[in-house]
């Protein structure tokens, strides 16, 4: 996990104060989390409901990415969930923040994580596809 | 006769340690230069702060950066350039030319004494400039932004709801700013007096600020970390200079009247003969608590008010909201005033109509300092405005800058002072 390009990406967009949580998940997964201390404690007591309810929200990323989903979020209790859809998958990069953020900013980084990660996966499927020719 | 030789050059850092990202910031900008820079101009996040502090980024930059090169500079909220739009890092612009002159100037106490600072901040370019030999001019004006002053067990807030404390408050803002230097900017009252100690010169003025909380901001001067200043960037050069203020507002129906303001023309006390919050909610059919602590950050954007001073008008965006009285961020005059409308098209027309102003100047490079709440209110949209930006000025390098508090100023077009603006300066041919 420590030298995951996608884990140092999720390290930098963690630092922020307001990021209390991100990962790299899908319906039922959580494929990339940063590789330092994970989630900041305050998520702790209310992550078991929000991952509840995020993996509802994958259902319908699942439905509409294809057509062209580009983001979506909710609020639950004190915090927002912020899913940034990577274009025609399954996939998100997902944040929780406190809904008293000011997520104008937090979204300008949010999508700079966005575009990294699209980044690294594009060239890591460019490298398979060369191994394998 | 000797070519003269121009480069201009825009790099930036992400690194989190304040010492690289302050020598990488400085590596990247000037390795694309042939010869040393003129002048250094540097705008950092506030993250710096909590990550070395701003010392350790500027002694950063000059581990890199020759020794004598003009450096001002300050915090922002973010910033976009030919590589992205950015919340976290720093960004700066070089330039070297050889037919410019350089001069740096800087005023301390604005908030206590803007006109002080103001004339402190222009003798040196006023003493440069007075032989020069190139035609146009040009001073980037960077003024200490707004910081909120902290209420006693409430800590900072944009919104209070107490009305003793507001009272207090009110009584108690101009003596916050002369004692503390604390509450707004007044970039307004030093933007006014440079322009009259500088009037031959094309200007674009912006204020420094944190992450929008208001909370603290800082100025670079060389080798010194600033506050509640005043820094300057005096140009006078052989370029073409074209500068441009566009806001995509546009004025609703609703008009009320400002009929009673303190005694410093900061403060909104009533409306229309009336308490000036319950009235203003009435005009507007706002439910009770549409503006809370939390939607001050969003609702609050989308309507701004075309406030009055001097016979000119002042789009501005409500800062604070202090019980029953709104406060502004500039000084302003009693009258009628209009609510204005804003989408996040206007902001996109705003920007091309902006560059649009620029048609017969060729861009060699370009600065433009724009309203925080533009970026707040665009989010990952942003990006839209990079593309827009990016059409106009293709290969040359561009810095815009996320302040809260703008303005322009030529000698053909008087000055503006705005919020939720784009202020345009273009170099060309």
């Amino acid at each position: 996990m420590r030298d995951d390009p996608i884990a140092m990406v999720l390290d930098d967009l963690l630092k922020l104060d307001d990021i209390l949580a991100c990962m790299v998940a899908r319906h039922n997964m959580i494929s990339v989390m940063p590789s330092g201390d994970g989630f900041k404690p305050e998520v702790h007591d209310v992550w078991d409901i929000i991952h509840r309810a995020m993996n509802d929200v994958f259902n319908v990323i699942g439905q509409y990415s294809g057509a062209g989903l580009g983001e979506m979020e909710f609020r639950l209790q004190d915090y927002e969930v912020l899913f940034y859809i990577f274009p025609d998958t399954e996939n998100a990069l997902v944040a929780i923040i406190p809904a008293l953020a000011n997520k104008g900013l937090l979204e300008v980084e949010m999508e700079n994580a966005r575009r990294e990660i699209l980044k690294i996966m594009n060239n890591s499927e460019r490298e398979k596809l060369v191994a394998t020719v | 006769m000797i070519e003269p030789k121009f480069e201009a050059s825009v790099g930036m850092s992400r690194k989190w340690d304040a010492r690289e990202a302050g020598r990488e910031v400085a590596r990247n900008t000037i390795e694309k230069l042939n010869r040393p820079p003129d002048f250094f101009l540097l705008f950092s996040t506030i993250h710096y702060e909590k990550h070395g502090g701003f010392q350790e980024f500027l002694n950063g930059v000059w581990d890199v950066l020759p020794k004598g090169t003009p450096l001002i500079g300050g915090t922002a909220v973010g910033f976009l350039n030919n590589y992205g739009c950015y919340t976290r890092g720093t960004s700066a612009l070089a330039v070297s030319y050889t037919d410019m002159d350089v001069a740096i100037g800087y005023g301390k106490n604005t908030k206590r004494n803007p006109k002080k600072a103001a004339t402190q901040s222009t003798e040196n370019i006023n003493k440069n400039f007075k032989n020069t030999k190139f035609k146009n001019k040009f001073v980037l004006n960077l003024i200490s932004g707004p910081e909120l002053i902290r209420i006693p067990g409430q800590g900072y807030k944009k919104i209070v709801d107490s009305g003793i404390i507001s009272k207090f408050v009110v009584q108690a803002f101009g003596v916050s700013q002369y004692l503390f230097q604390k509450g707004i900017g007044r970039e307004d009252e030093v933007f006014e007096e440079i322009i009259d100690k500088l009037p031959s010169c094309n200007m674009v003025m912006s204020t420094s600020i944190d992450d929008n909380k208001g909370i603290r901001n800082y100025q670079f001067f060389n080798e010194s970390i600033l506050t509640n200043s005043v820094v300057n960037l005096g140009l006078s050069l052989n370029l073409d200079i074209g500068v441009c203020t566009t806001h995509g507002m546009k004025e609703t129906d609703t008009k009320f009247n400002i009929t009673k303001l303190n005694r410093n023309k900061h403060i909104i006390l009533e409306i229309n003969n009336r308490p000036a919050v319950p009235e203003l909610y009435k005009i507007l059919n706002w439910p009770n608590n549409f503006l809370n602590e939390e939607t001050m950050h969003y609702r609050i954007l989308y309507y701004p008010i075309s406030l009055r001073r001097h016979g000119r008008d002042v789009p501005i965006v409500m800062p604070a909201i202090l019980k029953d009285y709104i406060v502004t961020p500039c000084i302003i005059d009693k009258g009628e005033v209009k609510i204005l409308t804003i989408s996040g098209r206007d902001l996109i027309y705003a920007i091309q109509n902006n560059l649009k102003s620029f048609g017969n100047i060729q861009p060699e490079f370009g600065l433009c300092s724009t309203c925080s709440t533009i970026m707040q209110t665009m989010g990952n949209k942003i990006y839209v405005i990079k593309e827009k930006m990016m059409e106009y000025f293709k290969e040359k390098p561009f810095l815009m800058f996320f302040c809260a508090g703008e303005g322009t100023y030529s000698p053909t077009q008087d000055y503006t002072y705005a919020n939720m603006s784009y202020n345009t300066a273009i170099f060309g041919q």
